[in-house]
C-alpha cells in the first residue's frame, strides 16, 4: 500500500500537504479522544479498583490541556477534607 | 451598553472581553482579506474575453492553495484556542456572589461573610427618570468592586435563564438544580447592562443584569449600609 502511495505522490506532489494537514488534523482529533480516554477523571475503566476516580482529584493537579496563566502546583485545596 | 444601529461589540470593561475583541478583530480582518481575494478573482473571470480550454492540472497550484489555507486555519485557530482557556481560569476570586434567576427577576445573594441579598427588578418604562436606558435599567445593581477577580455562582429558581454582561465578556446559563461558576474582573467603574439570554416566558425580555463596579471602599460602604438596612 506504501508503494502504491508513493507512486501516486510522484505523481502528485500535490497531494503531500494534503495528506500532511488531514493526516495531522486526524492525528490531532485521535490523540485528544485518547487524552480524554485515558486521563479525564470522569472516565472509569476498573470498577473494581478504582471505581470513582472523580472522586480523587488532586487539586494540585493540571487536569486542562493547556493552562496560561495559572500554574496549578501553587494552588492550595479550598474544600473540606473529607 | 448598546446604542442604536450599533455594529461592533461594546466598549470592554474586563481584560478577557479586551482579548475577545482583538481577537474578533484578528478574525475579521482575515476574512476581509480572503473576501477581497475572492472579489477580485470573481471581477477578473467574469470581465475577461479569454478562455483556456486545455488546461488539465497544475501540481504547484495546488499545493499553494492547500498550504496557504491551511496555514490561515492554524492562525486563527490558536489564538482562539488560547482565549478559551484562559476565560476557562478563575484566578482565586475575592468576592463569590451567586446570580438566581426567577421568572421575571434577578436576585443577587452576597454570602462570604453576612446574608446579604436582594431582587433586582427592571424599572418599568413609565417609572424611567431622564437620562436612565429603557428596558435595562435595575431597581437594585449587583454591586461588584473594581479590579478585583469576582466569581458569580449561576443558578435558575424556576425556568432556563441566562446571566449575560457583554461588555464584561461573560454569559452563563442558569439551570434549576444546577450551579455554574463563571467569573469576571471589572477593569474600569462604571455600570454595566445586560439582559437575559435564555427564553424564560412571557417577560423574558424584562429581565436586565446590571452590575456596578464601584472602588473597594465605595464596595465594602454599600454592602454595610445594606445589611443594616436589612
Amino acid at each position: 500500500m506504501l508503494g502504491m502511495l508513493r507512486k501516486q505522490l510522484k505523481g502528485h506532489p500535490a497531494l503531500i500537504p494534503l495528506l500532511f494537514f488531514i493526516g495531522g488534523g486526524a492525528a490531532m482529533s485521535m490523540g485528544y479522544l485518547a487524552r480524554l480516554a485515558l486521563r479525564n477523571p470522569d472516565v472509569c475503566w476498573d470498577k473494581t479498583n478504582n471505581p470513582e476516580p472523580w472522586n480523587k482529584m488532586d487539586p494540585t493537579h493540571q487536569y486542562k490541556f493547556y493552562a496560561i496563566n495559572m500554574d496549578y502546583s501553587k494552588l492550595k485545596k479550598q474544600g473540606p477534607d473529607f | 451598553m448598546a446604542f442604536p444601529s450599533q455594529l461592533g461589540f461594546q466598549d470592554a470593561a474586563s481584560p478577557v472581553m479586551e482579548e475577545l475583541l482583538h481577537f474578533h478583530d484578528h478574525a475579521m480582518m482575515i476574512v476581509f482579506m480572503i473576501s477581497t481575494l475572492v472579489l477580485y478573482f470573481i471581477v477578473a473571470l467574469v470581465t475577461s474575453s479569454l478562455t483556456n480550454k486545455y488546461i488539465l492540472d497544475s501540481q504547484e497550484i495546488e499545493i499553494i492553495w492547500t498550504v496557504l489555507p491551511a496555514i490561515i486555519l492554524i492562525l486563527i485557530a490558536l489564538p482562539s484556542l488560547r482565549i478559551l482557556y484562559l476565560m476557562d481560569e478563575i484566578n482565586d476570586p475575592h468576592l463569590t456572589i451567586k446570580a438566581m434567576g426567577h421568572q421575571w427577576y434577578w436576585s443577587y445573594e452576597y454570602t462570604d461573610y453576612d446574608a446579604l441579598e436582594f431582587d433586582s427588578y427592571m424599572i418599568p418604562t413609565q417609572d424611567l427618570t431622564p437620562g436612565q436606558f429603557r428596558l435595562l435599567e435595575a431597581d437594585h445593581r449587583m454591586i461588584a468592586p473594581v479590579e478585583s477577580p469576582v466569581r458569580v455562582l449561576v443558578s435558575g429558581e424556576d425556568v432556563l435563564h441566562s446571566w449575560a454582561v457583554p461588555s464584561l465578556g461573560v454569559k452563563m446559563d442558569a439551570v434549576p438544580g444546577r450551579l455554574n461558576q463563571t467569573a469576571f474582573i471589572a477593569s474600569r467603574p462604571g455600570v454595566f447592562y445586560g439582559q437575559c439570554s435564555e427564553i424564560c416566558g412571557a417577560n423574558h425580555s424584562f429581565m436586565p443584569v446590571v452590575v456596578e463596579a464601584v472602588p473597594l471602599q465605595d464596595f465594602e460602604a454599600w454592602s454595610t449600609l445594606m445589611i443594616q438596612d436589612a
